[in-house]
């Protein structure tokens, strides 16, 4: 089946051929699809592995100075000790000894898979909802409607905390399938996949979805074709999947493409509070690092530039989907004079 | 429709959400693993002591009992006493509110005031510099999160630079100004902005990120419309077409959008105090969603979805006032 | 009144360089306008009109740019004035608008030339009154008068500073209250009833005609020179386009201002133009006074553009399309030969080399860029009906008509 039309898809590659932007966007997006991908073919060590002799090493080229105060024979002594960073952890340890590069790998994985299965959540809830409501009107439309705004008057993070913090963070651990066939050693047998975090992420972002398929279907329902087609006795779950969702997809595409850079912003926040349930986590490793501020600037700023990076690529991608599918938004190419 | 008839229709619409609100705020405690007694009692209570913190708690009511109740000592502003402060919940949110709101004022001002010239600069001096750094700027502010954001200022600004406090801010905006006026003493306002300027920033960036990118692409969809080429035919001021024609028009839809997005902001507001240990009501939810106290939860929740419903009516009022082609339907 | 025109125009030639390529929107425009006269521009979408016009208050924006010709306006206050800042641009009376600064320019605009929009809708702000609105012209107009020098800079001394403050203090406003007051007798001039209270109204609350007049009260505002009108009446019903033809002729009467009326509507041409010029692919194609024209036209376009009207004199004369498509203008499609040839049912071998303008004989300032204003039809060189029915045009006639002329230039040129 294809979605995308000839003339979209023309549109997009034009789009796409003309804008620098959008040509990052998409590298970015790939580089950080292969990173949690083949996570563990690249990292060079086990993110989970501490090692408290290597703790807080700074990243490769990096010389830091400490001092400490070490008893020496009963005697306080302040000893400066300097370290360099080495490629043997490209990007430095954090205060339990974890290899960040490895780290950051892995929370790629987190994120993504946050990111895209509380997105499709989202797009699942919110169109479903949308649709019946716009469809059928009336009292239902009321009540579900009624009930979008209530959860559009508790902000998005607000409810999220709340939520996870009060469900309790539940997660399933998914083997990896790297491991499992003995592609590689020394690396986690399996991924820790916060559902909790996963759904609330969906269900705090499903009402966007169900304004917009609402709004679609409520236009439709009133075209001559979609009568004509009622008139000939097709189903309505038959008139919703033909003619209302094929017209609703396209901002429906572009949403989603947005929220998935918001929902992996959401789901950093959380695991920033410790919400999350994992600890491979982008967010989870900043909070770790925010007590080694004065010593160890990198855990924190590393794992928080990565986050900036993958979330400027969606971002990126969804400007490009905008601009490509729905011309009139940015007025790009609005009146020459 | 007049204002007045206007304000009070949507006024009761709000009502209607607020009383939402409650109802799954409070349905939120039922929906939850383990009881709030788990987290009160002694590990080693014993059943009767229990049963006897249950009935305390009036937590051995049916559900519509306890519903009941709740709605009936909210109406009085009574949100129960905290499980773990012993004092009124009322009591502690509304210490807080004031912190919070001072955090999210400062945050939208700076916001404003940097965003809307940039907008305009951006889509003014397209494809200059100006417009690129803009551009940058606001794709960068969009996509960094705000806790990070934060961190880094502090690793920058306070450990790097040592300029700026990270400590828990001493004092209040209202005693600091009461030490300004009956003292006239500046210390106290001294402190607070200089507590306030990074929170302020941490706050602000996304919101001012964002409004750029809306301002940028309102002000070009204006600037191409034919009214603008109009009031350049008659010879008016380029300030003018700029800010009193563009502008304006450009304004009207984004006032919407930012009333929905002061959601983001509190949201942000949470987060942003929870890195700087800011005494508002995200610390306060934070810290009570960790012990369970579920008055403080239930208060702080039920505070933030008033809020934010009363704000939306007053951007909506706002957005009518503005546009005059609404005629407040 | 003089002989001599009050404006001339020579080879002027605006250009668009759009991302599909460079469209030729005016292509080497000759005019010469007399003062107080009504000279009409007729021509279908596309063919360059209006952009002649923009090119004309210099207010062609990117991507388009003037890139050549000269625009001759006789003003001997101006002349004296600029004469000893920009000492080529000008010439006895005569300044070339096209070596003026921006700045000096910009001044012309409203005191010296306006416009008359298309759609008046879409052209009023709909968030400020539309009194306001008026009154910004007049303002502008008088602070230019009263401060010429003020007008020199992008604000006009009116900064985002002075801005801000006419929310403190109205003192600061812009806008003065004897602004106001005349922009009220504008629009009682132009026949608006109840004008102090229609002032105070938002552009949504006037019907299109009316807004249509306010809009006419706005032009009228620095009592400029030269009017121009680009399709004033193409948005309204066709009995208020006749209630606005009377204003705009009522005011012409009374003040004596020259206005150039760019139309594609033979009826409007026919009621109020004392000459006409008829544009087709960014050319003047010919040129005349209403009677020689109307009368005896020579171009076969112009007889087709008649020949499709019913009924001159009737105001519904609206242009009926001439088989065929308007031809595409980007640069490197046009051919070196009469634009119109693809379309000319009486095209001849000669019409592969590019005419001439030619002067019609016997009628004085009738010219035509056809051979046939000098030489009757010759049938044995005529171009076979298929000869320009290759694949290659067939394919392109197509492809221009379904996408327009890429957006932003040729779609939009007219409309």
């Amino acid at each position: 089946m294809s979605i995308l039309s000839e003339r979209v898809r023309r549109s997009l590659t034009r789009e796409f051929s003309q804008s620098l932007m959008a040509k990052i966007g998409l590298a970015l997006v790939v580089l950080m699809v292969t990173m949690a991908l083949f996570a563990p073919f690249i990292a060079p060590h086990n993110p989970t592995q501490q090692g408290l002799e290597e703790s807080n090493l700074p990243p490769a080229g990096v010389t830091q100075t400490s001092s400490d105060i070490q008893f020496v024979d009963g005697e306080r002594q302040t000893v400066e000790t300097t370290t360099t960073g080495t490629l043997d952890h490209p990007m430095g340890t954090d205060s339990l000894g974890r290899d960040l590069f490895s780290r950051v790998l892995f929370g790629a994985r987190t994120s993504l898979m946050v990111g895209l299965f509380g997105t499709l959540f989202a797009v699942g809830t919110g169109v479903s909802v949308g649709l019946v409501a716009g469809y059928y009107g009336g009292r239902i439309d009321d009540g579900l409607m009624r009930f979008a705004d209530i959860m559009l008057a508790f902000p998005a993070l607000v409810l999220a905390i709340a939520l996870v913090g009060l469900l309790g963070p539940l997660t399933i651990r998914i083997p990896d399938p790297f491991v499992a066939l003995g592609l590689v050693e020394g690396m986690p047998d399996s991924f820790v996949f916060p559902v909790t975090l996963t759904i609330v992420v969906g269900v705090v972002n499903w009402v966007w979805f169900a304004r917009i398929a609402r709004g679609e279907a409520l236009s439709i329902r009133q075209q001559e074709y979609v009568k004509a087609a009622r008139s000939l006795g097709a189903s309505d779950r038959r008139i919703l999947r033909q003619h209302v969702l094929p017209n609703s997809l396209t901002p429906i595409i572009v949403l989603a493409t947005i929220q998935v850079a918001a929902i992996i912003l959401l789901e950093s926040s959380l695991s920033f509070l410790g919400f999350s349930g994992t600890t491979l986590s982008w967010g989870f490793d900043i909070a770790q690092g925010r007590d080694y501020l004065g010593t160890s600037w990198w855990i924190s700023s590393i794992p928080g530039l990565a986050i900036v990076l993958a979330v400027i690529g969606i971002n990126l991608l969804g400007d490009w989907l905008r601009d490509a599918l729905d011309p009139g938004i940015e007025g790009e190419h609005g009146g020459g004079m | 429709m007049s204002t007045y008839q206007f304000l009070i229709r949507r006024g009761l619409q709000g009502l209607l959400v607020i009383w939402g609100v409650i109802t799954v705020v409070f349905l939120l405690r039922f929906m939850t693993p383990g009881s709030p007694v788990d987290f009160v009692a002694p590990l080693d209570a014993s059943p009767e002591l229990r049963a006897q913190i249950a009935r305390n708690l009036g937590l051995d009511q049916p559900i519509y009992v306890q519903y009941a109740q709740y709605l009936g000592s909210l109406l009085q502003g009574d949100m129960g006493f905290s499980y773990i402060r012993g004092r009124p919940a009322s009591g502690i949110i509304f210490l807080r509110l004031p912190a919070t709101i001072e955090l999210a004022v400062a945050a939208t001002v700076v916001a404003i005031i940097f965003s809307i010239p940039l907008g305009v600069i951006s889509a003014t001096r397209r494809h200059e510099p100006a417009d690129y750094a803009a551009t940058g700027f606001s794709l960068v502010g969009i996509s960094t999160p705000n806790f990070w954001l934060g961190i880094m200022l502090i690793l920058l600004v306070s450990v790097g630079l040592g300029i700026l406090p990270t400590s828990r801010r001493p004092i209040g905006l209202v005693p600091a100004m009461e030490m300004l006026i009956f003292q006239f003493e500046t210390v106290g306002i001294q402190t607070w902005i200089r507590h306030m300027i990074l929170p302020a920033i941490t706050l602000g960036t996304y919101f001012t990120a964002m409004i750029v990118r809306l301002t940028r692409s309102g002000m070009l969809d204006q600037l191409g419309q034919p009214y603008v080429k109009a009031a350049r035919a008659k010879g008016l001021p380029e300030t003018l077409v700029t800010y009193k024609h563009a502008l304006r028009n450009t304004m009207i839809p984004i006032i919407t959008v930012l009333g929905l997005q002061l959601g983001t902001l509190i949201g942000g507001a949470v987060i942003t105090e929870f890195v700087f240990n800011w005494p508002g009501l995200g610390t306060l939810i934070i810290d009570a969603i960790n012990v369970r106290d579920w008055p403080i939860i239930q208060g702080a929740l039920i505070v933030i979805g008033v809020g934010f419903v009363v704000i939306n009516i007053v951007v909506d009022a706002l957005y009518a006032r503005l546009n005059p082609r609404v005629s407040l339907e | 009144m003089t002989d001599e025109p009050l404006l001339k125009i020579s080879g002027l030639e605006t250009r668009f360089f759009t991302e599909e390529g460079q469209v030729n929107a005016v292509e080497s425009v000759d005019l010469e306008i007399a003062d107080g006269e009504v000279f009409g521009i007729v021509g279908e979408s596309g063919s360059g009109k209006s952009v002649t016009a923009l090119s004309l208050l210099g207010m062609v924006e990117s991507p388009g740019r003037v890139t050549a010709g000269e625009i001759w306006y006789r003003n001997a206050d101006l002349a004296a004035g600029i004469a000893g800042d920009v000492p080529d641009a000008v010439d006895g009376d005569y300044v070339n608008l096209q070596k003026l600064p921006d700045r000096v320019r910009r001044t012309l605009r409203g005191t010296h030339f306006s416009m008359v929009f298309q759609d008046p809708m879409s052209s009023f702000n709909p968030s400020l009154t539309v009194g306001e609105q008026i009154a910004e012209a007049v303002e502008a107009q008088q602070r230019a008068r009263a401060n010429p020098r003020s007008v020199a800079s992008r604000t006009q001394g009116y900064g985002l500073g002075k801005y801000l403050m006419s929310f403190v203090s109205s003192s600061r406003k812009y806008v003065t209250q004897e602004s106001r007051e005349r922009a009220v007798e504008l629009l009682e001039m132009v026949g608006i009833p109840d004008p102090v209270l229609r002032a105070e109204e938002h552009p949504h609350e006037y019907s299109g005609g009316m807004l249509q007049r306010a809009m006419v009260a706005q032009a009228l505002a620095g009592e400029p020179d030269v009017l121009i009108a680009d399709e004033p009446t193409t948005a309204l019903d066709v009995t208020i386009q006749a209630q606005v033809l009377d204003l705009l002729s009522r005011i012409q009467s009374e003040t004596g201002m020259t206005i150039l009326l760019i139309t594609h509507n033979l009826g409007v041409v026919a009621r109020m133009c004392d000459r006409v010029g008829v544009m087709y692919a960014g050319e003047v194609v010919e040129r005349g006074t209403l009677a020689d024209v109307f009368d005896s036209p020579v171009h076969p376009y112009t007889q087709g553009l008649l020949g499709s009207v019913p009924e001159i004199e009737g105001a519904s004369g609206r242009l009926q399309p001439i088989a065929g498509n308007v031809p595409s203008l980007l640069d490197h499609e046009m051919p070196d030969r009469c634009y119109f040839a693809e379309r000319c049912p009486k095209a001849m071998e000669a019409c592969l080399t590019k005419p001439a303008e030619l002067d019609v004989p016997d009628q004085p300032g009738h010219s035509a860029a056809c051979y046939l204003a000098t030489e009757p039809f010759d049938e044995a060189t005529a171009l076979p009906a298929d000869y320009f029915d290759d694949p290659g045009t067939a394919a392109r006639a197509t492809g221009v008509s379904e996408d327009g002329v890429p957006a932003g230039d040729g779609g939009e040129l007219n409309d």
